[in-house]
């Protein structure tokens, strides 16, 4: 495989791929026996284009995809093994700003935050007693 | 009166979730090299903070610094960064002028005394009494001294402010020098280029204000996460310089094939910076992928090492033979290995390595 012209593109696979590979694999056992979760920072590696496909495909997909709407657009999918989750941040114009692996049950970015429930709670409560007041102020009850 | 309110709190009322500082601090955690389980404290942190007061000087210099610092702003993940700084005072951006914007500098230092971080971009001139360089009839000297005295840190933005850059290239008519020379008493973080990757920027100042305190730094006062690894290290064209292969000119075959660019003067082997993996205009390209040899705008006196075009080998005077010739013969002398990606990628050279061994 050879460069094009004007070096966009790496000249082969590096051998980062298969590397990746082996430390999701230890990583997973890890998680398998002890429960110990991991993270695996992609973003500063120097991946090629080539080795980035194929660590998509080796992984492949699973079960559960997500698409998170927080700062910018966000991916979380499972791969076709379980307890292995691609993480992939998106910035301005679509480009990738980061992506990691996570090897655990379920990424943190998928869970809510307790102060954004505690956050929450607070708008219901007071969408509950705007309805109240609206319901108090009907016809029916006005100068009851 | 409101009682002040911390950056999660803020945001919360603009509707941002925990989960978009999260997003910001894995993104963070990325570019710094930090341990990755370190995103979800940096989040909290940062979701904790209040606003940081922010002083810019802008001294000698073109304000490059500056349009590059505003190019990372985006309606997305980058614009984060602007709601954790109170940007108290810069000349440029600031609406107020004369005597108002003098004000609100000796304001914001009244009201933050021993909390805001002076951020300055450009050399300061010591020759003939520091007359070269003057804003409101102040010199540049007189208004660095008199605004560093109450800061809890010092962020010198480019190279220029870091190593006096090219106000100090020879013969420095001014005498100028870069802050960390006047400023002794007070921490100085150096985040040279020219100008410097505005996530270097912005990432020192995050780092500052979720955790408290200055990022770690190397012997030139540079934050490793951003300039741990030199250029070389990092760049996609190594395995090129690895099998010897390189572009003789501009022109010819080996340019066009994308070859090593050594030969025809990069200084990547002795440049440390993150060009090669946060690259540049939103991650598009950086100077080797377009074709030309990085010039070392991140190192002290990078102006006058003898040519941008000639090879490490033969010019470079002040970095001596010694690492001229490591980065002529290549990463068999050894280019020490510091992060993870790192490990990985020289397993593979001493794979490789082993390979023509048994050939």
């Amino acid at each position: 495989m050879t460069a094009s012209p004007n070096g966009r593109e790496a000249p082969t696979l590096t051998g980062m791929a298969d590397a990746v590979l082996s430390e999701v694999a230890a990583r997973l056992a890890d998680f398998a026996a002890s429960g110990a979760t991991a993270v695996i920072e992609l973003t500063s590696m120097p991946l090629t284009v080539q080795d980035r496909a194929a660590l998509d495909e080796k992984l492949g997909r699973g079960e559960v995809s997500a698409e998170v709407s927080a700062a910018g657009r966000s991916e979380v999918w499972e791969t076709a093994f379980a307890g292995v989750w691609f993480v992939r941040h998106y910035g301005e114009g679509g480009r990738i700003s980061s992506e990691s692996i996570e090897i655990t049950r379920v990424p943190l970015l998928l869970e809510s935050h307790p102060d954004d429930a505690r956050a929450a709670a607070r708008r219901l409560a007071e969408l509950c007693a705007q309805a109240q007041t609206h319901t108090g102020a009907t016809p029916g009850s006005d100068g009851a | 009166m409101v009682t002040p309110q911390t950056l999660g709190e803020i945001l919360e009322g603009r509707g941002v979730s925990r989960r978009a500082f999260l997003k910001y601090s894995s993104y963070l955690s990325a570019l710094m090299a930090l341990p990755p389980s370190m995103a979800p404290a940096m989040a909290q942190g940062l979701a904790a903070a209040r606003r940081q007061s922010v002083i810019w000087l802008s001294f000698q210099e073109c304000t490059g610094c500056t349009e590059s610092i505003t190019r990372s702003m985006s309606p997305t993940l980058e614009s984060l960064i602007f709601d954790t700084i109170s940007l108290d005072y810069h000349h440029t951006l600031q609406a107020a002028s004369g005597e108002a914007a003098e004000h609100a500098r000796e304001k914001a230092m009244a009201d933050n005394k021993g909390k805001y971080v002076v951020v300055v971009d450009g050399s300061v001139p010591l020759k003939d009494g520091g007359l070269y360089s003057t804003i409101a009839g102040v010199s540049n000297l007189k208004m660095l001294q008199d605004t560093c005295k109450d800061a809890l840190a010092v962020i010198s933005v480019g190279t220029c402010a870091a190593f006096g850059g090219i106000p100090k290239a020879n013969p420095n008519p001014t005498g100028a020098v870069g802050i960390d020379e006047i400023i002794k008493d007070k921490p100085v973080i150096n985040i040279p280029g020219c100008p410097p990757i505005p996530e270097a920027m912005t990432g020192s100042v995050a780092y500052l204000v979720a955790f408290g305190k200055i990022p770690e730094l190397d012997h030139l006062k540079r934050p490793k996460a951003f300039f741990g690894d030199s250029i070389h290290d990092r760049c996609y064209r190594r395995p090129y310089y690895e099998r010897g292969e390189f572009a003789e000119g501009f022109d010819d075959d080996g340019a066009r094939k994308g070859y090593c660019l050594y030969k025809v003067g990069c200084k990547g082997p002795v440049t440390y910076n993150a060009c090669a993996t946060l690259k540049w205009n939103g991650g598009v390209s950086f100077p080797i992928q377009s074709g030309h040899g990085c010039l070392g705008c991140s190192e002290p006196d990078f102006w006058d090492q003898g040519g941008f075009y000639r090879p490490l080998s033969t010019s470079m005077p002040g970095m001596g033979m010694a690492l001229a010739g490591a980065a002529a013969v290549g990463a068999a002398l050894g280019v020490g290995a510091a992060l993870t990606a790192r490990k990985h990628q020289q397993a593979y050279i001493r794979e490789q390595a082993a390979k023509g061994d048994e050939k």
